[in-house]
């Protein structure tokens, strides 16, 4: 049995030992590389050529969402999992938007931890595809006012689609005659618009929308 | 005051510039060393009477001056209102009884209305014989000889300087006469400059209010009714003003609402909506300045929607201008007429609501301050909790998961598999107190944070410390037909442990799988105790039952009450669908 190369992208030193330790005590998972910045992983993975590559959906440079999509479209047998201590709602909206093959969330217990790495290595997806279908239905149609999911554009709106099957962003400009490049900023206004920075924002604009309003109450 | 008998025979008119009195001449005010004490006695008199501020002290100084100085047993001065008629009559030299027979203050007729519509000097011999007398009502004193002067105040006639029964028994002479007018003129000066100071001093506390509205709500900690009200007492106090309103356009429909009243029926106009269109309060909010209707009855008038509550018959409304537009408006009424609204009133009242609305508009905007600030920190603790404390726990869980790994000891692998679980634990719970430090009135109001607001209304409500976790992705995959279910199985399973089984720990949690939706509470309470508490639970059986799921409960070994309500995502065949 070969074993299984995985590749760490975290910020924080401890996590990556951790994880080293605990994928060093299995017998077919093995650490090839790691790193703590977004710019170190885009450099590093492509030489470490992992099957799996663990991603940190928040990083001091950037986020993992970003490159995941980056990897998927340089180097598609690279399988990608998106690492998160959010919630499962933020967790699934980042690898749906990442186009990775599942969410991990940081919980120790169990081995669901191994057996995901091991389950994405062997081509499954950790995506239950009715579930992607429903959060893509939310975000298309959102029960309550949402003005930050209503600011999408209709290009925006395109994307988030393509996204939603599981184009890589290189496909996605094959598909709409776009370079690749474009599509990374379409994607990255995407993430700005719906993604980590969502609370901030809506608190922000919110306030700022209550102030201009008549007073009510 | 003087009303001439009509019972008397009517002699010929004698007005004063007639005066057939043989003394008319005698006398004139430059003669003699009686005529300068007399002159004396007018100077004193000035002097007293400048020396008053307030309007009714300097009529009262006038009239007990004129008086003196005309030497008449009778004085009085009557101030004409707007519509000709004695608004005010100030007298001395009858006794209070006697005032009291009489019952009522003239109002302006027969000799008195004369000086009225003429306003020059009349001098009669015997009132009653004056065709223009209209004659005493019942009660009051008999008067002969009357001396009458207008009394002129910036141009205008503000009034009348009245004299009857000169003390000696004679007629009141030309040297009376002229020393009336100069009393007059004196007179004149110091209601004026009573008039200024009046102006001025009700300025000042128009001002004072003002800065005491602004202070207040810049204090903070205030309810914005409070402060609101605080304006609307201002005004009803300072305007004189039966009824004060403060209207705001609801943001829904444009209709005006009163949301402070002070005065007459405020309780009852508070709540009270009308259309905007053609109202007086968005006139003035369109105008951006105060509106003065004096008479509400004239055609021209706006429509007032307050009167079938309150007959007012004047009202003035002065905008709360805003930053982005008009806030809404003060609306100031008065019933009576006895004085009309000037247009002093009106500045004063505007400069107030203009004051007003800046201290309203700086509150806000320091209250937003304030806000974003709070949301600001809370998600720096977010933020905190999620990038550092989370991994840190996360990276230890993981050390002590794979030391655990490598134990041969039973019992000491026990405890570390443990520890990773309270480790475990540990992050969920941060993870829900993260997600309930973003702001909930700006975040989307998805399931789970309506789920969460629920709990802590309840922890709230039955004095318990429910902790709850999600796990699975809650809102993605369950839509708006959940929600019923999950509030009623969660505020069940809530009472039931606070109020049946005494539990002092209570965990939920809410998991979400591919196809399963699971509700679990543990509690540390009695347990199972049989009757009491069945028929919530028969409810939330049924309730898992439509949707083809099952409520399963049973006593924890270690005590307390397991309850697990479990159904799935989608309906199966042959189930009731969901309702």
């Amino acid at each position: 049995m070969s074993t299984i190369r995985v590749f760490l992208l975290d910020d924080h030193e401890l996590v990556r030992r951790g994880l080293t330790d605990l994928l060093g005590s299995t017998d077919d998972l093995e650490v090839v590389g790691e790193a703590g910045t977004a710019a170190e992983a885009l450099r590093r993975i492509p030489a470490a050529h992992p099957d799996v590559a663990l991603l940190d959906a928040r990083l001091p440079d950037g986020s993992g969402i970003d490159v995941c999509r980056e990897i998927r479209s340089s180097h598609p047998e690279v399988r990608c999992l998106i690492l998160t201590s959010y919630d499962d709602d933020e967790a699934l909206f980042s690898a749906v938007m990442a186009g990775a093959a599942g969410y991990l969330l940081k919980q120790i217990r169990g081995s669901s931890l191994v057996d995901g790495i091991r389950q994405v290595a062997a081509g499954q997806s950790l995506l239950d595809p009715a579930v992607t279908h429903k959060l893509m239905d939310r975000l298309r149609h959102p029960v309550q006012e949402d003005p930050l999911v209503h600011s999408l554009t209709a290009r925006e709106r395109e994307i988030l689609d393509l996204i939603a099957e599981g184009l890589t962003n290189r496909q996605i400009g094959e598909r709409l005659f776009l370079a690749e490049k474009t599509v990374k900023n379409y994607v990255s206004n995407l993430l700005a618009k719906l993604g980590m920075q969502r609370r901030t924002q809506a608190a922000v604009f919110g306030s700022g929308l209550r102030r201009s309003a008549p007073p009510s109450e | 005051m003087p009303a001439p008998d009509p019972a008397r025979p009517a002699a010929p008119p004698r007005a004063s510039t007639v005066e057939s009195a043989p003394t008319r001449h005698s006398r004139p005010v430059e003669d003699g060393p009686d005529a300068q004490s007399r002159l004396r006695q007018l100077l004193a008199a000035n002097r007293v009477i400048s020396s008053e501020l307030s309007l009714p002290g300097v009529l009262r100084r006038i009239v007990e001056a004129a008086r003196e100085v005309g030497g008449a047993r009778y004085a009085a001065l009557g101030v004409i209102g707007p519509d000709g008629t004695l608004e005010q009559f100030v007298h001395s030299g009858m006794d209070a009884d006697v005032v009291a027979a009489i019952g009522h203050l003239p109002q302006g007729l027969g000799v008195l209305g004369a000086v009225i519509a003429q306003p020059q000097p009349i001098r009669l011999a015997h009132i009653a014989d004056d065709p223009r007398s209209s004659g005493f009502p019942p009660g009051h004193p008999p008067m002969e000889s009357f001396l009458g002067v207008p009394v002129r105040s910036k141009g205008s006639v503000y009034g009348n300087l009245y004299l009857a029964d000169r003390t000696d028994g004679g007629t009141f002479t030309a040297q009376d006469e002229e020393l009336m007018l100069a009393l007059a003129g004196t007179a004149g000066i110091a209601i004026e400059n009573a008039r200024l100071y009046d102006e001025s001093r009700r300025r000042q506390e128009w001002l004072r209010a003002s800065g005491e509205v602004s202070r207040h709500l810049l204090a903070g900690g205030v309810h914005e009714v409070d402060v609101l009200r605080r304006i609307t007492d201002s005004v009803q106090r300072l305007a004189n003003a039966d009824v004060v309103t403060l209207v705001r356009p609801r943001p829904s429909d444009g209709e005006m609402e009163v949301v402070v009243a002070t005065g007459v029926q405020a309780a009852a106009l508070v709540g009270l909506r009308y259309p905007a269109r053609d109202s007086i309060a968005s006139q003035a909010m369109e105008a951006g300045h105060g509106i003065l209707v004096a008479d509400v009855d004239s055609g021209s008038a706006p429509f007032v929607h307050l009167r079938p509550m309150v007959p007012v018959t004047q009202v003035m409304a002065l905008p709360l201008k805003g930053d982005s537009g008009p806030r809404g408006a003060i609306f100031v009424g008065r019933v009576a007429t006895t004085r009309a609204f000037e247009p002093t009133d009106l500045v004063m009242a505007e400069m107030f609501s203009g004051h007003a609305a800046i201290a309203l508009e700086l509150a806000d905007a320091r209250s937003n301050q304030l806000r974003i600030s709070a949301l600001e920190e809370r998600d720096r603790i977010a933020r905190d909790l999620h990038d550092h404390v989370i991994q840190r726990l996360f990276a230890a869980g993981l050390s002590v998961q794979s030391t655990a790994a490598t134990v041969s000891d039973p019992v000491v692998r026990e405890r570390l598999t443990r520890t990773v679980d309270d480790l475990d634990d540990t992050i969920q719970q941060i993870r829900t107190t993260i997600f309930a430090l973003t702001d909930r009135e700006t975040a989307a109001q998805t399931l789970r944070r309506r789920t969460l607001t629920l709990v802590e209304d309840l922890n709230a409500q039955l004095g318990l410390h429910a902790s709850v976790t999600f796990s699975g992705p809650v809102d993605a995959l369950l839509d708006d037909s959940f929600e019923s279910d999950v509030t009623a199985v969660v505020r069940e399973a809530l009472t039931n442990a606070s109020r049946h089984t005494q539990a002092s720990t209570i965990v939920l949690s809410v998991r979400v799988g591919a196809d399963t939706l699971t509700i679990a509470v543990d509690d540390n309470g009695s347990g199972l105790t049989g009757s009491g508490h069945r028929s919530g639970l028969a409810n939330l059986e049924a309730r898992a039952r439509r949707r083809g799921g099952r409520l399963e409960l049973s006593n924890r070994p270690t005590g307390g009450l397991s309850l697990a309500w479990t159904v799935p995502l989608e309906p199966r065949p042959g189930q009731e669908p969901p309702r």
